[in-house]
């Protein structure tokens, strides 16, 4: 084994008191931990009185002190060539956030991000790479955009602009997601585009968007309000680390919260529930619409929905067909060309419909789900009965991937119903909303112009173009990808992977040497002939996307090496400082689309810093969840940088929508707000009072009602799921606390993670493992011979929504768009009763062992999101694995203990 | 303190700095020793840890322990120390850096590397049936006992600090700490007066 060894250090450096101290936040998950960062020249240290140190304290320091530097806070880097030292530690000042201090593993170990070249992290890419023959060889930023540049300008000529793609991260940072938006939307104007976790520029929850929810209307201490939290698809434990230590838990002790899980593994939250009064709804994976309806039918049929909510909140037939302001024929779900099945007139039409579907029946519903029946009755009353005065208990919804990566659609608009009947959605303590993966870093610089789409539903409407497929049809000739994985992080991993490859690799024009000239003439000739050529821009040389298959690799700078703004989700905004030097000739992604647009001729990408893109961005935020225009507005007023106005924020920020008023800016704690205050008087100065504020996002700004049925589903559904009779079980995918959203940093360089987690590994039930003769420990081979990938066919013609529609799932396999292709995985077995029998779970973006491989590539018609978490797949013992016998690496300990 | 920026993975022999604990005061006197810390992960390859061998001290006679039942211990420092507060138990099962004829007997620091929260209460936090410590009363982190302390779920940032132990007859002594006990910069620091 060559894994990297993780060496317990016995004592760390403390800042002395004339150390820098700069304000960031953790670079990884959505919920976004205020940090400070002391650093100061190699060479002296404090000491551990309070005076001789710039944390104040004494050392050693209490329990919950906030002050405690662990050695995994503590990194060495570069500032002007020099070596300082750097502390990151959560801020012990919190208030917002996480309060006092506290902090995941993730975040605990952030300072090991920043490069080092002594340490794991010294394989940063640092200069730009062309690939001659098999090897990558460094070549100038110069040559590496003018190649890009002339490559990009022949693809365009001669293709169109479909046929240059961009992958790229939704979430790194304002000023690079709208650099890079821009330059794809408004200047190349392609429709073949995607975010790294999707096939095409689809919505997350388009219910929702349909019903008039926003995302993430939440405030954190909205979890702490609630008597009852409905957590679906996620453990927050896991993967909400602290809003679950900060929020939840302050619920659960403070006024008694009770806790549902929806999740098909039992993991430390859940266990955490149960132990305090909470429910466990054990389902198959992908049942949830069907539960959701359960649950709904029994509120129904006891008369527990909030029906004095429903009345002044949600809208009647009329209200609704005046649709998105432009009357029936732009409301949401009209979109989707499903001709009637989706939309429910009123609540009144809703209730007969749900009340007359057989998969609400609790029967039939525990069928499908897995789930005993009783537990819908006990989550109904959990959730909806009134009290014995009458009064009614406050519900939260949250929910995550589990939850709308199964069956987007359909999940998405009937946990939206649930939340109808509950009451929830507008108040504290009773909203609805997702709880989030990466931080929200996005912000669209330009118009996805739909309208040109290649790809339509049944019927005129056109629909985001699915990237997947149009490459893999052979219709993309240039690819620009940043900061993805891209074949990894998509379903049917490893097929995507191999036609990447032929694309590039296995075309005959392959430059030959490093001569600018000749290389362009080289990829022109590749293009013309079928072939594509790829950039990949990236931290790290990633495999396959960077490794194997691209063509230039650029280096980017990232967290602590630029200053950077962005949201958490709570639509928090804080300065991320630059505290050290880029690696080599890194540079910012925003700088690196600015030297490409300018070589494309393109007007508008003279940005000088990062401050420069922040403040343009700023109106492309108006009236958005978002909105920081008159933060830019007022550091205008007052002469200063919008960066530098953010950064006196603090780790404590501000939540946007941000509004000016009487001289200051004032955050907005919740979205679709009944019970926000806006001055009579009107907006101030640049000031939006939009919709979303106070009311949710529809025509009327009430809740428009949706159906959900199953048999839009059902047939992909069955087709799906494990045939016993072959040995196959669900391999569902998912996160673990220890590398979630952090994967690209720590899975390969981050030594106390990797003893951890050495190589991925896969969740059995103990009678599902005796069955294949596995213990804990055993090495396995996970893998599959029909793992769906859907092919060609842009144009639908006859109905969606229907079984005999063009989309739909049996038609798609009859015409012959449905692909079968293998796929195999390696994983560590860990037997474990915490996974329903039946089911099985890996880590779902493992590099080389990637668990999305299993997964079906044939994403919801209506929506065009995968349904990731439906992996199917046999799995055998293949021998037993180096860490069976270990004790350094890897444990198998039960992570459903409390 | 030395500076930082070595390769852990350039470092296949553990150095050991040795103090000694002397009345009113901590004289340190450094004695490099170059060790390979032998345990049986199977590969050949052993844990890698920087030690801080402190002065040895018996902690618990091998007669005494009984399987499953953990014991209070205070090291580096007295029951003056908070910070000093662990324990050690003989687990049944064979563990990394186990002692004892069955290489079964660890011991551990009882304040969870997260935020500090107590671990001493090992009628709650010592699951026998699985081996683990926890969950930590505060925000529920759990650590693997036969693992050299690794977190098995939770949000701490180190292992669990582990006591090196040794054995000679029926004593056992403590002579080390693997990683730095929650709430101090040095394992070496004095400890404050409780």
């Amino acid at each position: 084994m060559a894994k990297l060894k993780n060496i317990a250090q016995d004592k760390v450096p403390l800042p002395p008191p004339d150390a820098k101290v700069f304000t960031t936040c953790c670079d990884y998950c959505v919920v976004g931990c205020g940090y400070k960062v002391y650093r100061w020249p190699v060479g002296t240290e404090g000491g551990p009185k309070a005076s001789e140190n710039a944390l104040g304290a004494d050392y050693p320091v209490a329990p919950s002190s906030g002050k405690w530097v662990s050695p995994n806070m503590h990194n060495v880097v570069l500032v002007d060539g020099k070596q300082h030292h750097v502390i990151v530690i959560p801020d012990a000042d919190a208030k917002v956030v996480n309060v006092g201090g506290t902090h995941s593993i993730r975040g605990g170990c952030i300072a090991q991000k920043c490069y080092n070249p002594n340490k794991p992290t010294r394989d940063r890419l640092q200069y730009p790479q062309l690939r001659v023959g098999d090897k990558l060889q460094r070549v100038s930023w110069d040559d590496a955009i003018e190649i890009m540049a002339a490559v990009s300008k022949h693809v365009l000529a001669n293709y169109g602009e479909n046929a240059w793609a961009q992958k790229m991260y939704s979430y790194q940072y304002f000023e690079n997601t709208y650099a890079l938006t821009k330059l794809a939307f408004r200047h190349i104007e392609t429709l073949a585009f995607a975010f790294h976790d999707n096939p095409s520029n689809a919505e997350d929850t388009p219910a929702w968007r349909d019903m008039g929810f926003d995302n993430f209307p939440a405030a954190y201490e909205d979890y702490s309000l609630a008597d009852t939290l409905f957590l679906s698809g996620t453990d927050p434990y896991e993967t909400k680390t602290v809003i679950f230590q900060s929020w939840i838990m302050k619920g659960v002790e403070e006024r008694g919260t009770k806790l549902i899980y929806v999740l098909p593994r039992k993991t430390t939250g859940v266990a955490f529930a149960e132990s305090r009064g909470g429910l466990h709804l054990d389902l198959i994976p992908g049942t949830d619409t069907v539960l959701h309806m359960a649950i709904i039918r029994v509120i129904l049929e006891n008369g527990w929905e909030d029906k004095e909510w429903i009345e002044k909140f949600t809208a009647t037939k009329w209200e609704q067909d005046s649709g998105f302001g432009r009357g029936i024929r732009d409301t949401g779900w009209q979109w989707r060309t499903t001709w009637g099945k989706l939309q429910g007139n009123d609540f009144g039409q809703y209730r007969e419909w749900l009340l007359s579907q057989e998969e609400s029946k609790l029967e039939v519903a525990e069928r499908i789900t897995g789930v005993a029946k009783e537990k819908f009755v006990r989550a109904a009353e959990m959730m909806a009965k009134p009290r014995a005065d009458g009064t009614r208990i406050k519900t939260m919804l949250a929910m995550e991937k589990g939850n709308y990566w199964s069956n987007n659609y359909l999940n998405t608009a009937s946990i939206g119903m649930l939340a109808v009947c509950c009451g929830a959605g507008n108040r504290p303590g009773q909203m609805l909303t997702r709880m989030g993966g990466h931080q929200r870093g996005g912000i669209q610089g330009g118009l996805y112009n739909i309208a040109k789409s290649p790809e339509k539903y049944p019927g005129r409407r056109r629909k985001p173009l699915d990237l997947d497929r149009w490459v893999e049809a052979g219709h993309v000739r240039y690819a620009y990808v940043v900061g993805t994985t891209w074949t990894t992080a998509m379903t049917g991993s490893q097929a995507l992977a191999s036609t990447l490859e032929k694309l590039t690799r296995g075309n005959p024009h392959q430059p030959t040497s490093t001569d600018k000239d000749a290389a362009i003439e080289t990829l022109k000739k590749r293009v013309d002939s079928g072939g594509m050529m790829l950039v990949d821009q990236d931290i790290y040389l990633r495999h396959p996307i960077g490794a194997v298959i691209a063509d230039i690799v650029l280096p980017a700078a990232t967290w602590g090496e630029v200053d950077f703004a962005r949201a958490n989700g709570e639509r928090r905004l804080r300065l991320y400082s630059k505290f050290y030097d880029p690696p080599g000739e890194a540079k910012p992604d925003w700088e690196i689309v600015a030297m490409f647009g300018k070589a494309m001729g393109f007007e508008g990408f003279d940005w000088k810093e990062s401050n420069d893109v922040f403040e343009e961005a700023a109106r492309f935020t108006r009236g958005s969840r978002k909105d920081y225009f008159p933060l830019v507005w007022l550091a205008k007023n007052k002469g200063i940088k919008a960066h530098d106005l953010l950064r006196a924020y603090g780790t404590h920020g501000i939540q946007a929508p941000i509004r000016y008023q009487d001289g200051e800016l004032i955050g907005t704690k919740r979205l679709h707000d009944a019970t926000v205050n806006l001055p009579e008087t009107g907006p101030q100065g640049p000031t939006i009072h939009s919709k979303i504020m106070s009311a949710f996002n529809t025509q009327s700004g009430k809740i428009n009602i949706q159906k959900s049925p199953w048999d839009l589903f059902s047939d992909f559904f069955e087709w799906q799921s494990p045939r016993p009779q072959d040995g196959e079980l669900w391999v569902t995918n998912g996160r673990v606390n220890e590398i979630w959203q952090s994967g690209f940093d720590d899975i390969e360089r981050r030594p106390y993670i990797i003893q951890r987690w050495p190589a991925n590994f896969l969740e059995i039930h103990p009678d599902d493992a005796a069955a294949r003769g596995i213990e804990s420990g055993d090495e396995l081979r996970v893998y599959s011979d029909r793992v769906p990938v859907q092919v060609s066919g842009f144009q639908g013609v006859r109905g969606a929504g229907k079984l005999d529609g063009d989309f739909s799932f049996t038609t798609l396999m009859k015409n012959g768009h449905i692909k079968l292709e293998k796929a195999s995985v390696s994983a560590v077995a860990i037997v474990t009763p915490a996974v329903k029998k039946g089911v099985s779970f890996m880590f779902n973006l493992h590099t080389k062992n990637p668990a999305n491989s299993l997964a079906p590539r044939v994403p919801d018609p209506l929506s065009d999101n995968y349904r990731y978490k439906l992996g199917v797949g046999k799995v055998e013992k293949v021998g037993e694995s180096p860490y069976k016998h270990s004790f350094e690496q890897m444990s198998f300990g039960r992570r459903d203990l409390v | 303190m030395q500076e930082n920026m070595n390769s852990e993975a350039e470092h296949p022999c553990l150095s050991r700095r040795r103090f000694l604990l002397m009345s009113g005061g901590v004289t340190v006197s450094t004695i490099l020793l170059a060790s390979c810390n032998k345990s049986d992960d199977g590969d050949g390859e052993g844990q890698q840890a920087l030690v801080a061998g402190y002065a040895r001290k018996k902690i618990a006679t091998l007669g005494e322990l009984q399987t499953d039942e953990p014991a209070p211990i205070f090291y580096p420092y007295d029951n003056t120390d908070l910070n000093s507060l662990g324990f050690i138990v003989k687990l049944g099962t064979p563990a990394g850096g186990g002692v004892g004829p069955a290489s079964d007997i660890v011991a551990f620091s009882s304040l969870c590397t997260h935020v500090g929260g107590d671990l001493s209460n090992t009628k709650k936090t010592y699951m026998k049936e699985h081996k683990i410590l926890g969950p930590c009363p505060l925000h529920l982190t759990t650590f693997d006992l036969t693992r050299h302390g690794m977190v098995v779920a939770g949000h701490a940032t180190e292992s669990l600090p582990q006591i090196v132990l040794e054995v000679d007859g029926d004593d056992v002594y403590a002579t080390g700490v693997l990683g730095l006990i929650y709430g101090k910069r040095d394992n070496a620091d004095l400890p404050i007066v409780i």
